[in-house]
């Protein structure tokens, strides 16, 4: 329980997709487990994601993505990152990724990749493990 | 905890990654930070809050007032804040969202912020964000509150001109209302006036606003009927805001106003690490209340050690 309190989290839906299921139970799930949550809204662009990200200063971007235009957006919405500064903000990615295509992402510096086969708490314990440093015991 | 010094990159332009990770330092800092780093602050940007409660509209319409402001010439700043679940800590801020039109508008900066252990409407050191926007060059700060019911206006001492956004469905809650946030607010607002029962509600608080002009001051508040989707009343809206920082500007005791956020600000502290006593020590409310006070009275005082 509120592993991820105190985080700030933006939650991205870039390009034409209108898919928006996923990305509201991960703002929901990633809420339960203490996070602060800002959901973008369907059809922003990479631009406009970096902005709100610069803005409100997250701990981190989740893109989600089930158009099959991940390798792109990703690699747009990194772009835009760093022209403002912002390359630390760490990037997940969520959505239809095949598997081929996984590689590639990680390559791009995505650092960590999620799809509907994972559990809902595997993947909100995965997005924890990066964000929050272990505390030495 | 000073404000940062390089408030804009050196062309003139705002350095919002700069901006974006101090209101987060800010945000994050503890009592005992804060308490070093306390600011005065009146004399910076203009500030509107928008109160009322959960659902009114006050999130759709700072995104048509952003718009008109920012037309009319104003660099303009919001912040938004939403409810912390008290069982989980999480927090969706969804206020952004619904700025819809003016949210991709390079021009504006907005700030979602979670009330984390406030109860009164803002949020934790809300005092100190705005009082680290005041080192950024805005003209005006518009500031959302919490989805508010009768008795939450500490957001009245931290802003010049306080807009309360009814809906018709709050008619009950002008009589529940009457002696507490009601009573607070230069301007009023019945959103959604394309429903029905506008007419009503903005007749009672009517009333309420001429009683107030007799007892207290030389401003009456407007009572504004307001569709997001109507131009007009958008405007409206904006004229009064204006003609009320006007006034405020012109007959408000500085000192006076000063006092009053300095004793929200000591006030807010006090209750945020007195709420810590208690959750660290949930067996101290276990005997007698007299018991219990002298015990967090003697905490408190470790604590300044
Ligand atoms: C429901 C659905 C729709 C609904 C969408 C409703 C809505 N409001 O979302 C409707 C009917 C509108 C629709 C339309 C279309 N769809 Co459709 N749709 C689906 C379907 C069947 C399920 C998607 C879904 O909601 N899954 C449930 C959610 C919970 O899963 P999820 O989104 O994958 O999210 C999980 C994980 O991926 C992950 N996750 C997701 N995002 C993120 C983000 C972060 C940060 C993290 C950590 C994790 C994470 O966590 C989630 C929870 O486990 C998929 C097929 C499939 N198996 O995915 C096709 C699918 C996505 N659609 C597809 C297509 C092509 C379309 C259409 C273009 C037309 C068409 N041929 O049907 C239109 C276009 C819509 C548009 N404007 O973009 C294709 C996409 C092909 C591709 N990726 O290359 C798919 C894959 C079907 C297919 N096999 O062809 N669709
Ligand atoms: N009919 C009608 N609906 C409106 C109007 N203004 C806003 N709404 C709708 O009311 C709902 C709530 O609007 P928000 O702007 O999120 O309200 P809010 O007061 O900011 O809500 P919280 O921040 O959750 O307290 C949304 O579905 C809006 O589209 C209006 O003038 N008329
Ligand atoms: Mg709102």
């Amino acid at each position: 329980m509120s592993t991820l309190k105190g985080k700030r989290i933006l939650i991205a839906k870039p390009g034409l997709d209108g898919h928006d299921i996923g990305a509201k139970i991960i703002a929901l799930a990633l809420r339960d487990a203490g996070a602060e949550v800002i959901y973008t809204g369907l059809r922003k662009t990479p631009g406009f994601i970096a902005r709100v990200a610069v803005d409100e200063d997250v701990d981190a971007v989740g893109l989600s993505l089930l158009s099959g235009s991940h390798k792109e957006l990703v690699a747009e919405t990194m772009q835009e990152l760093r022209s403002l500064d912002a390359s630390d903000i760490p990037v997940f990615v969520g959505g239809t990724i095949p598997a081929e295509d996984r590689a590639a992402l990680t390559e791009a510096g995505v650092i960590g990749i999620f799809t509907a086969e994972m559990r809902l708490d595997d993947v909100v314990a995965e997005v924890a493990r990066v964000l929050v440093p272990v505390r030495a015991a | 905890m000073a404000v940062a010094a390089a408030a804009s990159k050196a062309d003139g332009q705002l350095d919002r990654r700069a901006l974006g990770r101090a209101l987060s330092r800010i945000a994050n800092t503890s009592v005992e930070e804060a308490l070093d780093g306390m600011r005065e602050t009146a004399g910076g940007a203009s500030r509107i809050g928008i109160t009322g409660p959960p659902g009114a509209g006050k999130s759709t319409l700072i995104g048509r007032l952003a718009r008109q402001r920012l037309d009319s010439g104003a660099a303009v700043a919001v912040v938004a804040i939403d409810p912390t679940s008290p069982h989980t800590h999480g927090a969706i801020l969804g206020d952004r969202i619904r700025m819809d039109g003016v949210a991709d508008d390079p021009r504006l900066f907005i700030r979602s912020l979670a009330s984390r252990g406030a109860n009164d409407g803002l949020a934790d050191n809300i005092a100190d964000v705005l009082a680290t926007l005041d080192g950024y060059p805005f003209d005006e700060v518009i500031l959302e509150t919490v989805g508010v019911g009768q008795a939450e206006y500490a957001v009245r001492a931290l802003v010049d001109t306080l807009v309360l956004v009814l809906i018709p469905e709050s008619g009950d809650q002008v009589q529940a209302m009457k002696a507490g946030t009601l009573e607070m607010a230069d301007i009023y607002v019945v959103n959604k006036a394309d429903l029905p029962g506008a007419e009503r509600i903005a007749s009672e608080i009517r009333a309420v606003a001429r009683l107030r002009r007799r007892l207290t001051s030389d401003w009456e508040p407007p009572v504004i009927m307001t569709a997001a989707d109507r131009p007009d009343d958008i405007a409206a809206l904006h004229d009064a805001i204006s003609r009320h920082l006007a006034f405020a500007r012109a007959s408000r005791n500085i000192d006076e106003v000063r006092r009053l956020r300095r004793e929200y600000h000591v006030k807010s502290l006090l209750m945020r690490t007195v709420t810590d006593i208690l959750a660290e020590n949930p067996r101290a409310v276990d005997c007698s209340p007299r018991e219990a006070f002298e015990l967090v009275v003697a905490r408190l005082r470790e604590r300044r050690r």
